[in-house]
């Protein structure tokens, strides 16, 4: 009997345990093995440096840097993204006339992939020419036709990486912040007036914001996560056929140049930063999740 | 149902939510005009171009783009509802160990891992072909911990039923739960197609040979080449994002649920 | 949904994935067993592509397949290089760290009696350890094109040292023309060599084996460079970048440093209105250059027939002179690898042409020395670029980039 238990159990899992054992624990160990070898250009190296590779990117001014980038880009996108995505839910929930179009066009871009979005801003709305979008629109008022990718100081370039993410998440974030909103039960707004609540920020303070607790936890953790692991917008909008420049360049556009990239095919120390940096992201993962849901009960 | 916030709202703050509606939903709109304006402008010659310019292999692209995807997507939710029915439902002494094996993976995101499932994937010989974009994305802890957690929640009367028709447990998986459960899989298959079709890193560290792009590393070369032919560009952006919305337009119902799934349990 | 709908679509998933599984074309299944595979980056010069596709259909020892690469190629060819036998031939600056980890065979033994045609200073930059890793197809220099008739309504003289560069940049910056397009990153990444070069410096020291630009001087040179981006007179966000003529010949900039290539598109569109000049030097201890650099044909190791890969670039890049020559000459501007090539090309004997071949004879310096590892190279560009783009300071960011340079001579020396 335990026995047929076993094989039923595997019959429906085996596969998929196969598959994560060759593709994510594999992957992993030998990562791990690579760390501490001199692995320039081969992943099967013979000579063993021991912590050096850790040292290295640990005190690697370019990695380190990196991580700085990933946190400005993260001060920046995830509190704009969590306020406008409720905020834009918070509207659509009110309209009752054509509800299910307006949530499909903010919805829409999530179908898009960050490489077209990619081009679409860099190429044209805030293309550096006179005749880009966002610097036609400054020509109207007076201003100056600005190099939006290509100025450093101060650093334009944020305008055009923060855009085109919030474009591209503001939607599917809006949906979690809806079906949140259609949760909360009637009877909470019914009771919250019967006390003197006002409709207005009263009873977003006490009622909406309490009953969208869950949500906006996953927001924020699914937010983070996804900004640390940034890579297309970033690759496509600053990088060019001769490398990427060292201002905004996160962890993982600098792992993938420095181990399969252009810049060293050293996969010794691109491995050392994964892991360094895998360690990380499950660190701030289960931090952050601790820290709100704590704040929040 | 419509929360009453709105209740005791004015004439005024009425039109002005309209109002600022209005104007985001233009904005939101603008990125995609100006792609069509910029690719289709003139007529659809641009499009023949796309296919006949030699510089990038575009047609062949987004050839590859299908036969990723969609083999993707299907043979994920294959694996995966699989996995996450055998863990929610069959009883077996390590079935907790499995579990944890599996979440575990959930806290190291796979775009980390690029270096080396490279490794592993070049070993099994795999670099600039199909089949190193297609199968080490078929097993998606992710899709697992969700077909879990929805399998716990299906009616077992229904199960048990199967079983006295004489089903063994593989029959009631395909004849009783797989129908009775279309719509959670239409969802999360949904997110995968649109995921699948959109990703980036990986067909550009697998897709080596210009004989395996796919439309995203076909558009993605092209941005980054040292002179952008821009009007190209927009043509292929505009087609290649063609499939993906045919599949939001249709299929939104299961998106939004697909979403809301995942981001909310996950 | 019925029972048998449901076993009906579960067959078709299961076709699928058989059909993905043995279907897949990688392009493999689809060529003839011993076609050989030959990458080249994309040529932004219209016609480039077909006469490469020309030559490989003309080889009558296999057949060669073309491979046209647009985007970052040279991150393309290093992972390709890690483990795979595609592509069979390529063209590329040969690194140290590929000779070291066998990735490419020696081809010396390919030239013959040809040798000393070849320009010895390109051969020396595809050489390590005495063995020669790439066979160079022709030669690329940048210089500086500028609008005579501009220069001199500004009352500006064409530049000889940096300071003169600063001032003629920033003086012709009026009526909503720019001084100077370098590339949308400011000229970071192609005006670092001959940045150097003007001060007496280098990527490495003349033998090798320590950093070339662990001197005073080379803050100093820098500090210029900082000078050039914060004095308004730069172009930045231009659709295309450096390489292509399209800022010049638009009439957006009055100087752009861009490639001999682009010679030919120059000047049909501005007649005789050209000038051309070598990088301006800092002061009389450095010197005006051009960089000069040749991709090379090199033979991966993986291939599954070396020999025939060989065969193969002898044929084309030895002995073909005709197709060397067209390749050079024909599609743009290049001049060609090879002394015997170069002296019979008309295109190259009259107006700018000829200055440039000057240059090239006079002031070429290698952009690309074989020793002088990625790694190293990303170490002093981004130092570069947080000294010119950002104001870093210029001691600090440099010595940062020398100790990386040292690390990497000794790793790479070993």
């Amino acid at each position: 009997m335990n026995r047929r238990g076993a094989l039923a159990f595997w019959l429906f899992v085996g596969p998929f345990a196969a598959g994560l054992l060759l593709f994510t624990y594999v992957p992993i160990g030998w990562s791990a093995y690579l760390s501490f070898f001199d692995a320039h250009n081969t992943v099967t190296p013979t000579e063993f440096v021991g912590l050096d590779n850790y040292t290295d990117m640990l005190t690697d001014r370019a990695f380190l840097d990196s991580i700085g980038t990933f946190s400005a880009f993260a001060a920046l996108i995830v509190p704009t993204t969590v306020v406008l995505s409720l905020l834009l839910a918070l509207l659509v929930n009110q309209v009752r006339v054509a509800r299910a179009f307006v949530r499909s066009v903010f919805f829409l871009p999530f179908a898009c992939s960050y490489v077209v979005a990619s081009l679409v801003w860099k190429m044209s709305l805030f293309s550096g020419v006179d005749t880009g979008v966002v610097n036609t629109v400054f020509g109207w008022f007076g201003g100056e036709p600005q190099a939006w990718v290509g100025t450093v100081d101060p650093p334009l370039y944020w305008v055009v990486l923060v855009t085109v993410r919030l474009w591209l998440q503001l939607g599917f974030y809006m949906v979690l912040f809806l079906a949140a909103l259609q949760r909360i039960p009637d009877h909470l707004y019914e009771a919250a007036w019967t006390d003197g609540a006002s409709p207005g920020w009263q009873t977003f303070r006490h009622v909406t914001l309490p009953g969208l607790r869950g949500a906006l936890v996953a927001v924020l953790v699914l937010n983070l996560i996804n900004a640390y692991q940034a890579f297309d917008e970033f690759y496509n909008i600053l990088g060019d056929a001769r490398g990427y420049p060292p201002f905004a360049r996160p962890p993982l556009v600098y792992l993938y140049y420095t181990s399969l990239g252009s810049g060293g095919q050293d996969l010794g120390r691109g491995s050392a930063g994964a892991l360094v940096l895998a360690l990380l992201i499950a660190l701030v993962t289960l931090l952050s999740g601790r820290v709100l849901r704590r704040s929040s009960s | 149902m419509n929360p009453p916030v709105g209740h005791n709202r004015t004439t005024v703050s009425r039109v002005l939510v309209r109002l600022v509606l209005a104007v985001a939903a233009a904005l939101f709109l603008l990125p995609f005009a100006v792609m069509l304006r910029q690719g289709l402008a003139e007529d659809w010659s641009t499009v023949g171009e796309l296919f006949t310019d030699d510089e990038v292999p575009f047609a062949r692209s987004l050839l590859n783009s299908v036969i990723v995807s969609v083999p993707q997507t299907l043979g994920q939710l294959v694996v995966c509802s699989l996995a996450g029915y055998g863990l929610a439902r069959v009883p077996y002494r390590h079935a907790s160990k499995v579990l944890y094996a599996v979440v575990a993976t959930l806290m190291v995101p796979t775009a980390v891992t690029f270096v080396p499932s490279f490794v592993v994937v070049s070993s099994l010989g795999w670099l600039s072909d199909l089949r190193g974009l297609i199968v080490p994305g078929l097993f998606s802890a992710l899709s697992v911990f969700l077909f879990r957690q929805y399998f716990l929640d299906f009616p077992l009367a229904l199960e048990e039923a199967g079983r006295l028709d004489g089903l063994s447990r593989w029959g009631v998986f395909w004849r009783v739960v797989v129908p009775n459960s279309t719509g959670f899989i239409a969802a999360i298959a949904v997110i995968d197609f649109i995921g699948s079709w959109n990703q980036l890193l990986w067909p550009l560290i697998i897709a080596q040979d210009s004989s395996t792009w796919t439309v995203q590393v076909a558009l993605s070369s092209l941005l980054t080449a040292q002179n952008p032919k821009i009007t190209l560009l927009f043509a292929g952006a505009a087609v290649s994002i063609l499939p993906v919305l045919l599949v939001f337009v249709l299929l939104q119902r299961h998106l939004v649920r697909g979403v809301t799934e995942t981001g909310l349990k996950g | 949904m019925g029972i048998e709908t449901s076993r009906r679509s579960f067959l078709a998933v299961a076709g699928l994935l058989g059909l993905a599984a043995c279907g897949s074309n990688t392009g493999r299944e689809g060529s003839a067993a011993g076609t050989l595979r030959h990458c080249y980056h994309a040529y932004g010069e219209d016609g480039v592509q077909d006469a490469v596709r020309r030559y490989a259909a003309a080889y009558p020892g296999a057949e060669v397949e073309v491979q046209w690469n647009p985007g970052d190629y040279d991150s393309k060819i290093v992972t390709a290089l890690q483990n795979s036998a595609v592509p069979d031939v390529f063209e590329a600056q040969v690194k140290v760290d590929w000779v070291r980890q066998k990735q490419v065979v020696p081809v010396g033994d390919l030239l013959g009696d040809t040798r000393g045609d070849f320009v010895a200073a390109l051969l020396e930059s595809q050489t390590v350890d005495g063995q020669l890793y790439g066979i160079p197809q022709s030669i690329d220099t940048q210089v500086l094109f500028y609008r005579p008739s501009l220069l001199q309504a500004a009352g500006v003289t064409p530049p000889r040292t940096v300071d003169e560069l600063l001032d003629a940049v920033k003086r012709l910056n009026t009526g909503g023309v720019r001084g100077l397009f370098a590339g949308n990153d400011g000229g970071v990444g192609v005006l670092t060599p001959p940045l150097l070069w003007a001060a007496g410096l280098d990527f490495l020291s003349p033998d090798g084996s320590a950093p070339g630009f662990d001197d005073p001087r080379a803050a100093t040179v820098f500090g210029k460079f900082r000078e050039l981006q914060t004095g308004g007179g730069l172009l930045l966000g231009a659709p295309a970048d450096w390489s292509d003529p399209g800022a010049f010949v638009d009439g957006r900039v009055a100087m752009q440093w861009t490639g001999l290539w682009n010679l030919p598109k120059i000047t049909a569109a501005l007649g005789d209105d050209v000038g051309v000049l070598p990088f301006p030097k800092l002061d009389d201890s450095g010197a005006v250059s051009v960089p000069v650099g040749a991709y090379s044909a090199m033979v991966n190791a993986r291939s599954a027939d070396v020999e025939a890969a060989k065969a193969y670039v002898r044929w084309l890049w030895v002995e073909r002179t005709d197709h060397q020559t067209e390749f050079a000459t024909a599609f743009g501007a290049h001049v060609p690898a090879r002394k015997s090539l170069s002296d019979e090309a008309e295109s190259l004997r009259s107006g700018p042409a000829k200055d440039i071949v000057g240059f090239v004879v006079d002031s070429g310096r290698i952009a690309s020395p074989s020793r002088w590892s990625a790694r190293a190279n990303t170490a002093l560009s981004d130092a570069v670029s947080r000294i010119a783009r950002e104001g870093a300071d210029a001691a600090t960011e440099l010595r940062a980039a020398v100790e990386v340079a040292r690390g990497e001579i000794s790793r790479t020396g070993r």
